[in-house]
């Protein structure tokens, strides 16, 4: 029965996955693309999950829990922790417009399939099939860091990136051992929490977090 | 360990002490206990070198991980005479800075520095090795350059003075650096033992001498590298600026004679010519310059130009002179090249710290505002006086004896029993001596210059007017320069006998001491006696001397008095010489060399044209190679800065940009 349902489980996950980056590219305001982190976060565990459960390792569905909680629930919370007003309103103008970004994924994502089938083969096993969509989401994280100009919109690219880093481990090796992945989100909790407070301290400062305003160095 | 070893670890250990003193100290200790630990520094490296300078062997081996040979310590010689150099000038700054320094000169960070910067020198001689070499040649510019920043936050030109002295460190350590690199290259291995294996006429040994020459020729103030002496030796406290001068400068000597005579002895021909001509261009644009500068200590920058430049123009046709087996004059003109370095180490790092004294006292190093000085500074005049002597090269003072025998070098040099020796050397020797000529009678003039305007007439501002002696420590620093040069001067026979130890396998055959610690160069023929001169002259005048005291006496004393004071007595110090003034007729004569730029204005009285209120004379002198030559090459990297700028422009998204599409583009790359 399961084994049945396997592909297309890993399929819908990796689906969601690469459906949330380009749309988190799509939208401009940074609630919306806080909400499609939190459900990258929750499709990411629920591919860890499924990978588990295929592969009978107990260990996976508590990492599958505990990026649930970290990924889905408490980077996104840390995120969104202000009044739900003011947030609403902050917009971001990016580099690119809409048409040029999504464009610009769909290449990306192309790139990705090309270089991972190329280089290191698609293999036989369906992770292995998806190992592009990982590749894929470094890169379109890459490309919010570079055209996005608020820093937690930028933030979110980092995250991105590291989502997409995490997606190939998993689908590549099975995974990470569980303490070093707990060890990993730990470490990304704290990026986050320090680059949220350096980008709160940016906006009482100088009145905004528009990054390409900060070319100047002071003493 | 062996005592040599023992030496170099006290001297480290010392500086680290040194180094935690300055760090912890009082304010109001800093200066007595920097200046006594770095005393100590100094005096174990005089000891050490003195040690090794007589032959004792030994040293510090510091084995390392990297797949290099080990790091050694271990000054043969001529290492342990350049030790001695540089340490003796080490007692005497640190002696003098003990209570010369105050304000900045004081702070924290100066006198951290000054012991790396002291240790730095003494242990460059000491390696035996390019890694320990380079490792200890960086300390010592680390070390100058910030003791040179003491003073930046009140005047900026401190500030362009250290980017200049950084540039050209840098530059110089660069060419070093690939020197060495290109030997070790060669010879497989970076201790001085390896690469002396390498064949001086291959290419490797002719790559790296040029990349040797320029970069320790920029440490030696050698022309056109010398561009940073004029703008830092000035702007530098006056302490370091001895050090600087007396020592530093000393260290690229040092790495010159390290190059031709130990690691590629017996190299080409046009390497000695090369160095000549280097080393002749330097000498005579140096004291060029200083014969019309009007600032005591860009006069002093300037002459410490001129006389490495001699010294490497000794160095030079000691070589050509090898090259053509005329061994016995090569061995003096390398003897007279190192004792002009010993000369020269006293005399200037003297000089300077008589200009530091003159300006503690004063505030000024402008010669035309100073004057007067002798009768309110009695010892720093004096001690002044002797170096400016040994800077004049005028007998009985170091630096006589050392023009001297190279003078005789060269002039015997050309000839080998009887015969013309080569077609270079008999065109090249009679020019050498023609330059030596020239830069001795500019230097003669210029320190008349220094000396007679600065210490004598009458003072020409408030400042110097108000003149006080210096602190005791000052002037007992001072006096044992003075001493120093005079007994360089006075017994040149056993100090050349013991120069020319380091350099040649038997020194006996090329320098003897003779009489009364007199010199002689047998293999020339030349004897040179100065205390059996004294005598003399002194027999020659005691009787005139004795004759004119008797015919005083015979005649009663008359008092004279001029009635209307013969003009002398209304002069004002404006209607004096001035530096400036004195200079004139150089600066005349030399117009298309120096390029003086001049301002007359003429104030008109109101009521006539025809009658002048007052006039105004400026002159301004410029360094001709800076704007010739390195203006143009800074513009252009100004330009190419300008153009850089807009790709690196600060924005985080533009260097984020760079690594994404650098991530793609090896993407793309390896999926092909």
């Amino acid at each position: 029965m399961f084994e049945t349902f396997y592909p297309q489980l890993i399929g819908l996950c990796t689906g969601a996955l690469l459906l949330t980056s380009a749309l988190m590219v799509w939208r401009h305001s940074l609630l919306a693309s806080i909400r499609l982190l939190a459900l990258q976060g929750v499709a990411l565990a629920a591919l860890v999950a499924v990978i588990g459960i295929a592969e009978g390792e107990s260990e996976l569905v508590l990492v599958s829990l505990l990026i649930l909680s970290v990924k889905g629930v408490g980077l996104p919370w840390v995120l969104a922790h202000q009044s739900k007003a003011s947030i609403k309103q902050i917009q971001e103008s990016p580099r690119l417009n809409p048409t040029a970004a999504l464009l610009a994924v769909t290449l990306l994502t192309i790139l990705s399939y090309v270089v991972v089938s190329r280089v290191f083969g698609l293999g036989d096993s369906e992770t292995g099939h998806a190992a592009p969509i990982g590749l894929a989401m470094v890169l379109i994280g890459f490309l919010l860091l570079i055209s996005r100009r608020r820093a937690r919109s930028q933030l979110i690219g980092f995250l991105l990136l590291d989502n997409g880093i995490a997606t190939i481990a998993f689908l590549t090796s099975g995974g990470v051992p569980i303490l070093l992945e707990f060890a990993v989100s730990l470490d990304v909790l704290l990026v986050v929490l320090i680059l949220h407070v350096f980008a709160g301290r940016m906006r009482t400062k100088f009145g905004g977090t528009a990054v390409d305003q900060l070319r100047e160095l002071h003493d | 360990m062996t005592g040599i070893g023992a030496g170099l670890l006290l001297q480290l250990g010392l500086g680290a002490l040194a180094v935690v003193t300055a760090l912890v100290a009082a304010p109001s200790l800093r200066s007595r206990a920097g200046g006594i630990l770095s005393t100590l520094i100094a005096v174990t490296g005089f000891v050490t070198g003195l040690a090794a300078l007589l032959g004792a062997t030994g040293g510090l081996l510091i084995p390392i991980a990297l797949p290099m040979d080990p790091l050694l310590l271990a000054p043969d010689r001529l290492g342990g005479l350049f030790m001695l150099i540089v340490s003796g000038v080490g007692i005497l700054v640190s002696l003098y800075s003990m209570s010369s320094t105050r304000g900045p000169d004081a702070s924290r960070t100066a006198w951290v520095a000054m012991p790396v910067f002291l240790v730095g020198m003494q242990l460059v001689p000491a390696a035996t090795d390019s890694v320990s070499f380079l490792l200890a040649w960086e300390i010592m510019t680390l070390g100058s350059t910030v003791l040179l920043l003491a003073d930046h936050a009140s005047r900026a030109t401190v500030a362009s003075a250290g980017i200049w002295y950084s540039a050209m460190s840098q530059l110089s350590f660069f060419f070093i650096l690939a020197g060495f690199a290109v030997l070790a290259a060669v010879s497989g291995g970076t201790s001085f033992a390896n690469l002396q294996a390498i064949e001086p006429g291959s290419w490797a040994a002719n790559v790296a001498f040029v990349l040797f020459l320029l970069g320790f020729g920029g440490k030696a103030e050698l022309v056109p590298l010398h561009v940073w002496v004029p703008r830092v030796l000035p702007e530098a406290p006056s302490h370091v600026s001895a050090a600087m001068s007396g020592a530093m400068v000393k260290i690229g000597v040092y790495g010159g004679l390290l190059v031709c005579v130990r690691l590629l002895p017996d190299g080409p021909v046009w390497w000695g010519i090369a160095i000549m001509l280097v080393g002749g261009a330097s000498a005579l644009y140096g004291i060029l310059q200083a014969s019309v500068s009007s600032d005591l200590k860009v006069l002093l920058a300037y002459s410490t130009t001129e006389n490495m430049g001699l010294v490497f123009l000794g160095l030079g046709a000691s070589m050509l002179l090898r090259g053509y087996d005329a061994t016995a004059a090569a061995d003096a003109a390398l003897v007279a090249a190192l004792l002009l370095a010993v000369s020269h180490a006293a005399f200037k790092s003297t000089l300077f710290l008589g200009a530091g004294a003159v300006i503690h006292a004063t505030g000024e190093r402008n010669l035309d505002r100073l004057g007067g000085l002798g009768v309110r500074m009695p010892v720093t005049a004096a001690a002044f006086g002797v170096a400016s002597l040994g800077a004049a090269a005028i007998p009985v003072t170091s630096g006589f004896v050392a023009e001297w025998m190279l003078l005789q070098s060269l002039i015997h040099g050309g000839r080998l029993d009887g015969a013309v020796v080569s077609v270079a050397a008999s065109v090249a020797m009679p020019l050498a001596v023609a330059v030596i000529a020239l830069t001795a009678g500019l230097a003669l003039l210029t320190f008349v210059k220094a000396y007679g305007i600065a210490f004598l007439a009458r003072p020409r501002s408030t400042a110097a007017a108000n003149a006080r002696e210096v602190p005791a420590l000052m002037r007992i620093s001072l006096a044992l320069g003075a001493l120093a040069v005079l007994a360089l001067g006075l017994l040149p026979g056993p100090v050349a006998a013991l120069v020319a130890t380091t350099v040649s396998p038997d020194p006996t055959a090329a320098v003897q001491s003779v009489g009364l610690g007199g010199v002689s160069l047998p293999g020339i023929g030349a004897v040179l006696d100065p205390i059996m001169l004294v005598v003399l002259s002194a027999l020659v005048a005691i009787p005139v001397l004795v004759a004119i005291i008797v015919s005083a006496r015979r005649h009663p004393h008359r008092t004279v008095d001029l009635p209307w004071g013969g003009g002398g007595s209304r002069a004002r110090p404006r209607m004096q010489y001035t530096a400036t003034s004195y200079a004139e007729p150089l600066v005349r004569v030399f117009d298309d060399v120096l390029k003086p730029s001049r301002d007359v204005q003429v104030t008109h009285v109101a009521e006539s044209r025809y009658l002048v209120e007052r006039v105004r004379v400026e002159q301004s002198l410029s360094d001709v190679i800076e704007t010739r030559l390195y203006r143009p090459v800074l513009n252009l990297f100004q330009r190419y800065g300008l153009v850089v700028r807009h790709v690196a422009n600060g924005s985080i998204h533009r260097y984020l940009s760079y690594s994404f599409v650098a991530l793609l583009i090896v993407l793309i790359v390896v999926s092909l």
